[in-house]
This record gives C-alpha cells, structure tokens and sequence, in this order.
C-alpha cells in the first residue's frame, strides 16, 4: 500500500513529484447550495474528491479522487472530464 | 481515596520512599463502562480531559465519562510542539488565550501535577519592514487588550536570543521582532496525563480503547452513544476529537466547514544549550516554530502539508522546507541528526478560529477546529465547554465561537485570508 502519498499522475505529463501539484479544496456535493459550496466540505475518511492544479508544471485543473486515510489515490482526470 | 494514587508533597515522597510497592497506583484507575451517564465526553485528549475535569470540578457533575478509541494523549494532545502563548490579533481570540495563558501559569499547582510550564518567551522574527508593520500591528492589538507584548529592533532581538548572533552570513538579515515574554512551553504528555488524574481522582470514568461509533437519538433528542464496548446512555455528550471534527460531522449528517490537514513536527539529537526561547518565523511561503526541549533536542515545526489527510504521515517537502527555513535561522544547528519526525491531524476551520458549540441536538456539544490553537488553548477550553455544557449558556470568552458564525458572516478570519484553510 502506497502509505504515503509521494506523486500524482497528471494526464498531460505523467508521473510527477507531489510537489509540483497544488490542493485547492474538495468538491462540492453535487447541487450545494452556494454557502456550502464555500464554507463546508465534505469529510469522508475513506474517500476525497479534490480539485488540485498542476502549478509548477502544465498548470492544467486536476479533478482527484483518492483515500485520504492510506494516501492511495484512485485517479487523477482533467477537471471536467471526471466520470 | 484507595486504589488511587496519593497527592503529591515532599511528604508523600518521603513516605513513598519508606512504604513497600505499591505504594505508588496508576495516575488513572482502569474502571468498567457503566450503562448511563450525565455527560459522556467523546476523546481523552487535552480538551476532553479538561472538560471533563471541570465538568466535576466545578461544576458538581458526578456521572462523567470520558471515551477514546485508542490511548489517553494518543492524538495532537501528544504530537504538538509544546507552544503556549496569547499573542493573536483578533479580541475575540486574544482573550481566549489569555484566559488560557494565564490557568497555565497556575496549572501545575491545580491539578497537584507538575506540567513544567516554562515561561521562557516566544519571539515573532520579522526579516522585512513590512513583516515588522504586521508584528506592531498585531503587538499593539494585544497591548490594547492589556496582554503583554514588546516590539523589539534589531539589537534588541540579538540581545535577547544570543543563538541569532553568530550567523553572520544570514542571507536576510533581521529586522526586528515580537516577544511575549509570558509565553513559552508545557510538557505536553504531563497535561494528558496530569488531567486524566485530576479527573479520575474526581470520579470521572476514563475509558481507554472504546471507539464512539454513532449517536443514539429518540424524537430529535441525543440519548446516548453507541461504542466498540456497547451502547450508553447520556444526558449530554460532547465531542471533543481533534482532528477527526470533520469525520465526527459526517457521522451527525452536519458538513462542517472543516479540512482535516496533517501537521509535522520533528526533534534532533539532543545538545548543549541553545535556543533559550521560541522562535518563531512566518512568511509568506510557509513558516518555522524552533525551541529546545528539556531533553536539549531542537524541536522544530512549520506549516501545514496541506491537503486533507488522516494519514498520521507527513510529505517529505514539507520536512525539507522546514529544516532549511530552521537552519537558514539558526546555521549552527546544520550538522544535527533528526530522531524523530511525526505528524497530527488539524481540524482546519475556514476562518481558522475553534468552534464550541451545539450541534443538531440541543445536548450535543462540539469542541473542534482548533488549527493550530489546540494545545495552548487547554486549559481554557476545558473550563469555557464545561460551563457551556453544565448551564446550557455560551460564556463570554467562546460566545462568538459559534457554528453558525459562517452562515451569519460573522466569521474571525485571524489571518484575513478567505474560506480557505492554506493558501501558499
């Protein structure tokens, strides 16, 4: 098990340090109202919806849904193209 | 009083010395969950402890248990950096760490335990003039409100921290910097401890390894908790579970506007002497918090990691900014190895204030989001959530720490910096 999250896979440039990726906040349940899409945020300990952009490298909008109890992350799309 | 370990004096000493095994007992007694209580507190850290202890205390409360799912001081109340201090900018929170300062300076003797508080003065460094503008800002707020803080230039900042002088070839120079003399460091592990036997010896029922599960409610009202060890019923309940805030709403159906964030801290070998204070520097890009311990090693913290985690884990970029913004500080401590390193779990809150208050259920209490706050604020927030819980009225010091405060606009954004835990 991947205990400690190190890269994430950026769909343009592959494999990259964790470093170069910037967390932005988790999504927003689907249809929040706006006060929630702001202020609250969804703790779930099993999974993590997050927006995170690619700063230091294509700077593309990440869409990442990953485990934030073991680190493991599931998978890393486009914002926009996420299922 | 059997069965319980005696009250500390030079007297019990002696009389230790000379009486067989057995003398001494554990500092809290391994008592069976019962099937009802008055107030079941969820979490035996620092808050939970103290609430609980006052609860008793003060309060008169006499059916009080206190759950954890692991270990008494398992969670932040044992992997913090041992900080105490009241040097904030907004009123409604530099009270509050007032309060708090000021029940650590007396601590040791109330609780009959000695926390070794040690009052040795933390220094806010500025490398900049405009860092300074924003420490005179904040030290002017604080002496307002009658807190002590005292804005120091360059030479009087080498003065006080001797450690700062040698480095000669610091590549940003100091500027100036802010003491609060009073601040400084408690032993943390003492306070869960010294707690957890205050409060047992006042009849509190600590129970370790008993996982609070659910809640049980019947027509809108709590009733009790369901547990690893079976269900409970409570007149009140209060949680108090720093770092898992936000798992403890999803589990009421309450979203809270919390980010459960990892901070990391570490310790060197142990030396000589050195860093006689806490020093502290933020800037923009992350920040660095250095002491040294009793035991001599250099303890050293920074800024959050910076995306949810429960992990306990911390990132390696973070360890590395860290150690290079402390050596940058202080070269001398260049060659020194790490021992340790860990991590805690931070209820981030969006204004980066704590949150006391109900939640859904009129007997349901939230102590959380404490940020970077927890463990200073222990003292404080045991007596505050006590009285709240006991007479069912906010007192002053946490009247604006309320939940709604987000919806209503009222928010204490102490670092100005929107609905967002990090920003780097």
């Amino acid at each position: 098990m991947n205990a400690v999250m190190m890269r994430l896979t950026c769909p343009f440039c592959g494999a990259r340090e964790l470093n170069e990726f910037q967390f932005h906040k988790t999504a927003p349940e689907p249809g929040a109202n706006p006060f929630a899409s702001v202020y609250e945020r969804v703790n779930r300990t099993d999974i993590s919806q997050e927006y995170w952009q690619h700063v230091q490298g294509c700077r593309a909008w990440l869409y990442v849904s990953r485990n934030p109890s073991t680190g493991e992350v599931y998978q890393v799309n486009l914002l926009g193209t996420q299922p | 009083m059997s069965g319980r370990s005696p009250r500390y004096s030079a007297w019990s000493l002696l009389r230790g010395r000379f009486s067989g095994p057995g003398f001494w007992r554990p500092l809290w007694s391994g008592r069976q969950l019962q099937k009802a209580y008055d107030v079941v507190v969820v979490g035996a850290g620092g808050h939970g402890l103290a609430t609980a202890y006052h609860l008793a205390r003060d309060h008169g409360i006499q059916r009080i248990a206190v759950l954890e799912k692991r270990l008494v001081g398992y969670g932040n109340v044992g992997r913090n950096t041992t900080i105490v201090r009241s040097n904030y900018l907004l009123p409604e929170n530099h009270y509050f760490y007032e309060d708090a300062l000021r029940r650590w300076e007396t601590l040791s003797r109330d609780l009959n335990y000695n926390v070794m508080y040690s009052p040795r003065g933390v220094l806010d460094l500025a490398l900049s003039d405009g860092e300074m503008v924003s420490l005179a800002r904040r030290g002017n707020a604080m002496r307002l409100a009658g807190i002590d803080a005292e804005l120091m230039d360059r030479a009087g900042v080498m003065k006080f921290a001797r450690e700062l002088v040698p480095a000669g070839t610091r590549r940003f120079d100091i500027v100036g910097g802010l003491l609060q003399q009073r601040s400084g460091t408690v032993r943390h592990d003492a306070v869960a401890w010294g707690y957890a036997r205050a409060a047992s010896a006042l009849g509190v029922d600590i129970i370790e390894d008993c996982e609070v599960t659910g809640l049980v409610t019947t027509g809108g009202v709590a009733t009790g908790v369901e547990t690893s060890q079976g269900s409970v019923a409570a007149g009140r309940v209060v949680f108090a579970v720093a770092g898992h805030t936000g798992a403890i709403g999803t589990m009421l159906g309450v979203p809270l506007p919390v980010e459960t964030h990892l901070l990391q801290a570490m310790v060197t070998e142990p030396i000589k002497p050195l860093i006689n204070s806490v020093l502290i520097y933020v800037h923009p890009h992350g920040e660095v918090y250095t002491l040294q311990s009793d035991r001599g090693g250099v303890v050293m913290g920074g800024f959050l990691d910076g995306f949810p985690s429960y992990t306990r884990e911390g990132r390696w970029s973070r360890l590395e900014d860290v150690v290079q913004s402390a050596v940058a500080l202080l070269p001398q401590i260049a060659g020194l190895r790490i021992l340790r390193h860990w991590a805690g779990t931070n209820d981030m809150t969006m204004d980066g204030s704590f949150i006391i208050d109900r939640i859904r259920y009129d007997n349901v209490f939230l102590n959380g989001g404490w940020c970077y706050g927890g463990f200073k604020s222990i003292p404080a927030s045991g007596a505050a959530c006590a009285q709240f819980v006991a007479t069912g009225t906010a007192p002053d010091l946490i009247r604006a720490h309320t939940l709604s405060r987000f919806a209503s606009g009222h928010l204490l954004d102490e670092r100005g910096g929107g609905p967002f835990p990090v920003r780097l």
